[in-house]
């Protein structure tokens, strides 16, 4: 044997340099993460009490909590996602099963990834123009409308991308037995993307629950308790951006407690999504 | 010749050609399928053998810039004509594929999906004919006391046979196997030789392999394709003891494929 030590040992100092260097480049984007999540936890902690949840947004000097906020974030959130899910999988569905190859589906999914990479202050704007100024006032309608335009091109894609993960042996088995494409598509690949599919639509959720934005120029913000989604509507993050902005320091507090609201919620979906993940690809 | 040659034939290739996109996979085939036996198609890799069989069901029809032309008669019926339903065809032309592919669903469900597509029945009817599915499939045994289970949960060979009773339950007239066996063990393999056998008697039986054995044990009619075309078609017994071609003797004889 002739082994060439030199080589061997040239190759360990490149190994340990990158080894060192991919190290430091990870530690460093955690610690500012860390230093984020913590800054978070213990501003946020000070404003977090149980009048949070139950009284509404104060003016400056007085006592009050994220009620209507947290509600018009809700009621938006939810009404986007109702309304943009079964469209986002309508239209995922079409790209990976019926059009998968033709070029209808092409310039869908061209469109798509420019909706999907999108500032959302411009859909706010978009919303803005064709609802807003035509109702002639701001609404939780339009908030919720240009959430869902956030909402549906996430949930296409994600739809997309798991129905392209199912084998087309299961669709070919399928189909041998005599099933029409509606069958299979309903019976068999749903069901076989079905972890990665609610994944995806609660990927837009936690997208959609930190946007602000979209909900300046739709919702604006109300300063007092409403369900009423024809009328402005409170939400946290717009509640987030006033109050941060303020000179006051009670208006400070609510905000840091608002932030920890979102970013808790965002993370447990994660959390959620990551868990189902997992489980779809264990299966 | 023997007796067998009065069988009548139940799809008569003619004349067949199929291309992906530009290439040609397969070179004008003319064969018979006879009535309730089982024909064996035997090749190397990349002859055409699986390509012949998915033109059977237009199974290829699923993906684009694929196209065969010629004639597939059915019973009479050119299958190829653009006016076949193809849904209708493939619940008369039964497939089971290479690879075991259970739905994700319970063994029970994955049954009766097929089953419901085409008939209406009440649920104690849908379950016998279930149980006689796994029955014919020699699956019955094992999975009896855990039909609500995934069909994911069972193992390799349990799987294909389940895609087989499948395949049987929806009471298809022809049969395509292409590689059953070629994922299982040889348990496994021996039992769905057995299960082939016994479905013969009913079903007119296709089966793509690559095991010499196991087409002369299964088959009563084996073709030798190489390189998209047909080189040899009869007996089984004939192609194996005196084969016409010389490519099919050495093919036979493990000298080269």
């Amino acid at each position: 044997m002739n082994l060439s030590l030199g080589l061997y040992r040239r190759r360990k100092i490149w190994n340990g340099l990158l080894l060192s260097l991919s190290v430091f480049a990870a530690g460093f984007g955690l610690a500012w993460l860390g230093f984020i999540l913590f800054t978070l936890l213990q501003e946020g902690i000070n404003g977090f009490s149980g009048k949070l949840f139950t009284e509404m947004t104060p003016p400056p000097g007085s006592d009050g909590g994220l009620a209507n906020a947290i509600v018009g974030s809700a009621l938006m959130s939810a009404l986007a996602v109702v309304a943009g899910t079964p469209l986002g999988i309508l239209a995922g569905t079409y790209l990976a099963e019926y059009g998968r190859y033709s070029r209808g589906a092409f310039i869908v999914r061209f469109v798509n990834d420019i909706l999907l990479s999108a500032p959302s202050i411009v859909t706010g704007l978009f919303i803005y123009e064709i609802f807003v100024l035509r109702m002639g006032h701001f609404s939780g309608f339009a908030g919720a409308a240009s959430l869902t335009v956030i909402v549906i091109p996430v949930v296409v894609r994600t739809t997309e991308n798991m129905l392209l993960l199912v084998p087309n042996g299961l669709r070919e088995a399928a189909a041998a037995l005599g099933a029409p494409r509606s069958a299979v598509i309903r019976a068999v690949t749903w069901r076989a993307a079905r972890a990665g599919i609610v994944t995806g639509v609660l990927f837009a959720i936690s997208r959609i629950a930190g946007e602000t934005a979209p909900l300046l120029f739709t919702a604006l913000n109300n300063q007092f308790w409403s369900t009423d989604l024809n009328q402005p509507m409170a939400s946290l993050p717009a509640v987030i951006f006033q109050f941060a902005m303020s000179p006051y320091e009670d208006w400070h507090h609510l905000a840091w407690a608002g932030a920890l609201l979102v970013t808790a919620t965002v993370l447990s979906l994660s959390i959620v999504a990551r868990v189902l993940e997992s489980s779809r690809r264990s299966q | 010749m023997d007796a067998r040659v009065e069988e009548s034939t139940k799809v008569d290739v003619r004349n067949l050609s199929f291309y992906y996109g530009g290439s040609k996979a397969l070179k004008n085939i003319s064969l018979p399928l006879k009535d309730r036996k089982v024909t064996a198609f035997i090749g190397p890799s990349g002859c055409g053998k699986s390509t012949l069989l998915r033109v059977l069901n237009r199974i290829y029809e699923l993906y684009p810039n694929q196209r065969a032309e010629g004639e597939v008669i059915l019973d009479g019926e050119n299958i190829l004509k653009s006016s076949v339903d193809t849904n209708l065809l493939r619940s008369r032309v039964g497939m089971v594929f290479q690879k075991p592919t259970p739905f994700p669903m319970t063994i029970f469900d994955n049954i009766a999906f097929g089953i419901k597509l085409y008939e209406k029945m009440a649920r104690s009817e849908l379950h016998g004919r279930i149980e006689d599915a796994l029955q014919r499939a020699a699956l019955w045994n094992e999975v009896k006391d855990k039909l609500r289970e995934s069909g994911l949960s069972l193992s390799g060979g349990q799987q294909q046979r389940l895609c087989i009773a499948r395949t049987v339950a929806t009471k298809p007239e022809v049969i395509l196997l292409d590689e059953p066996c070629s994922a299982l063990d040889p348990i496994s393999t021996a039992k769905i030789e057995e299960l082939i056998d016994d479905l013969s008697n009913e079903y007119t039986i296709a089966i793509v392999t690559h095991n010499m054995q196991q087409a002369s044990r299964t088959s009563d009619y084996t073709a030798f394709m190489y390189l998209g075309e047909l080189i040899e078609y009869g007996p089984t017994e004939k192609i194996f003891t005196t084969p016409e071609n010389k490519r099919t003797e050495q093919y036979i004889t493990g000298r080269f494929g």
